[in-house]
């Protein structure tokens, strides 16, 4: 369990920090449910009630710690957390994905232009400033994703192809557009720039674009399926709100190959957080919309720093080395079974 | 004027409105409107000098008639990975690709975001250079590095850096010392000039210049080009 620690912290902190955004409705979050809110106290007292005073407890701040002669213990009778699902313990029992890391990233001059103060301009360049989570297991607020057997099947299979040392093809492997999350997640820039009816996200790597129209009559958007899917925004006060569907072919989400099937829809709120004092973050919840793959939908959260000092891209050119008939045109990698 | 360019001038005029009250967050300098769509106006796999013929040296001449002799056997991954593998033409070929390209003036960045496969080049105009933490730098790119400077309405970029790995058009060699001078200038609103210099030694006895025009197209969310994908369905690299 030692490994699975930072991620754990990770969740914490996510938690904590989806508390505190629900709590601030005015900011454009939705008032939560009471089943978000439900998951979002028991998320709380899971983190609660780890061990404390072990070897390996965190020390560094930050992190929820209880006082001094508690033992962290609910009282009897009390739910420690959701009961997990066949589905669920599958997942749950699975190697735990690897640490996270962020790649060394020059910091952000001091005389660095600022972002718009326009909440709704959203423009300019952004880098994913959290450790990149190989595999997102969990909700925002802590909960286990909501598996189906199918899914959990799907995750099971990938995770244990890493285990077994031969890995599954995927879209990032064959320089095909690896879908809108996994292009976010990676800790590399990039660049937004926004029309009356559309917004463009260039990204560094993968040739990723990432194309949203804020009005599918003006700004027509291809009829054909997508793999980065075909998107559809609209502002809910300062949150820009952005659904994505219409898949051409299944999406790995992460790394470790949290699966989106092609029928599934991402759900995008994306808002730039303007605190005083503070240079603006953007910030993008995921709600992931997939009865295939899951029971319910559910949501997980990213943040991006402002970075206009990497506004000046590294070349991404996959196609030289993949094409290379020097070397290995699967590079060791092999196909995944149909489901 | 027809409805077309009725419809193209009136979009260009609305992006130029868009920009301006963009620019009020974004730092947006006053330079030509190069941003927008554009589209080769005359299009060519070829990069044919203004005057005369390419000015080969004995070392160029022969590495071009290389290229061409692979061509004839069809042995395209020896001389044109871009044909065989998609990869990135470099500079100057992107100037001929023949689909549509978007220009963005933003942050100090002049960046040519292609429809073709999705492919970036860009012209560092005003972003200070940062710690190479990656150790990216140390690489050639197909697209080497791009500084740029404004000369009143015309942007001047000059490109070196480059991989000896692309080609200049869909024939020409160089090598690794390729310097790429281009100065874009707008003609009128909805004409865009890219004059290009090429200079390498090593395969050139003197620079020569090459003239490519574009013409301003409606703006529009591009379709993803997967190049590969058109590779695996035997189809050519760039499109008929």
């Amino acid at each position: 369990m030692i490994s699975l620690r930072p991620y754990v912290m990770v969740q914490a902190g996510s938690a904590l920090a989806a508390l505190s955004l629900v709590a601030s409705p005015a900011l454009g979050q939705d008032v939560p449910s009471q089943a978000e809110q439900t998951r979002a106290a028991q998320a709380m007292a899971q983190a609660q009630s780890q061990p404390q005073g072990a070897p390996d407890s965190p020390q560094a701040g930050g992190q929820l710690r209880l006082p001094p002669g508690a033992s962290g213990s609910p009282p009897p009778g009390v739910l420690l957390g959701p009961v997990l699902t066949p589905a669920q313990k599958k997942v749950a029992a699975l190697p735990p994905p690897a640490p996270g890391l962020i790649p060394p990233r020059p910091p952000l001059p001091k005389d660095a232009a600022m972002p718009s103060a326009d909440p709704r301009d959203l423009q300019g360049t952004w880098v994913h400033n959290q450790p990149l989570m190989f595999r997102s297991q969990n909700d925002m607020y802590g909960a286990a994703a909501p598996y189906t057997m199918a899914g959990a099947n799907v995750i099971s299979r990938r995770v244990m192809s890493l285990k077994d040392g031969k890995p599954f093809i995927n879209a990032s492997a064959i320089c095909r557009p690896p879908g809108p999350q996994w292009q976010r997640d990676l800790n590399f820039p990039f660049l937004i720039v926004q029309a009356k009816d559309h917004i463009e996200v260039i990204f560094e790597e993968y040739h990723g674009r990432w194309y949203i129209s804020l009005d599918p009559n003006g700004a027509g958007l291809p009829t054909q399926k997508q793999y980065m899917g075909r998107s559809i925004g609209r502002w809910d006060g300062s949150t820009l709100v952005v659904e994505t569907n219409d898949f051409k072919q299944a999406l790995w989400l992460d790394v470790d190959g949290t699966p989106l099937s092609a029928q599934g829809k991402l759900i995008q709120r994306i808002r730039k957080v303007d605190v005083a004092g503070q240079v603006p973050y953007l910030e993008i919840v995921t709600t992931i919309v997939d009865p295939t793959y899951y029971t319910n939908p559910w949501s997980i959260v990213r943040t991006f720093g402002w970075a206009p000092h990497q506004a000046v891209f590294a070349e991404y050119n996959c196609e030289e080395q993949v094409g290379d008939p020097s070397v290995s045109a699967d590079a060791g990698l092999v196909p995944e079974p149909k489901d | 004027m027809n409805r077309g360019k009725r419809v193209i001038a009136l979009r260009a005029m609305v992006a130029g409105a868009m920009l301006s009250v963009a620019g009020t967050g974004m730092a947006q300098q006053a330079m030509p409107d190069f941003e927008g769509v554009w589209k080769i106006a005359t299009p060519t796999a070829s990069l044919k000098p203004v005057s005369g013929a390419v000015p080969f040296t004995a070392e160029g001449l022969k590495s071009y008639e290389a290229n061409k002799a692979s061509r004839g056997k069809g042995n395209i991954d020896d001389y044109d990975i871009t044909l065989s593998r998609c990869s990135n033409p470099g500079v100057p070929r992107l100037a001929l690709t023949p689909m549509r390209f978007k220009i963005w003036n933003r942050q100090g960045v002049v960046t040519f975001d292609y429809e073709w496969n999705r492919a970036l080049r860009q012209i560092n105009v005003g972003v200070p250079p940062q710690p190479d933490l990656m150790g990216q730098g140390l690489v050639p790119t197909m697209t080497g590095k791009s500084k740029g400077h404004w000369e009143g309405n015309t942007l001047v970029s000059v490109m070196d850096g480059g991989s000896d790995r692309t080609l200049i058009d869909d024939l020409i060699p160089h090598g690794y010392d390729l310097k790429v001078t281009e100065r874009y200038r707008l003609i009128d609103a909805n004409t865009l000039e890219d004059r290009i210099t090429i200079e390498d030694p090593e395969t050139f006895t003197r620079p020569w210049d090459a003239v490519v025009t574009y013409k301003r197209q409606p703006d529009a969310i591009f379709a993803e080009d997967i190049c590969l994908d058109r590779l695996a369905a035997k189809q050519p690299a760039f499109p008929k």
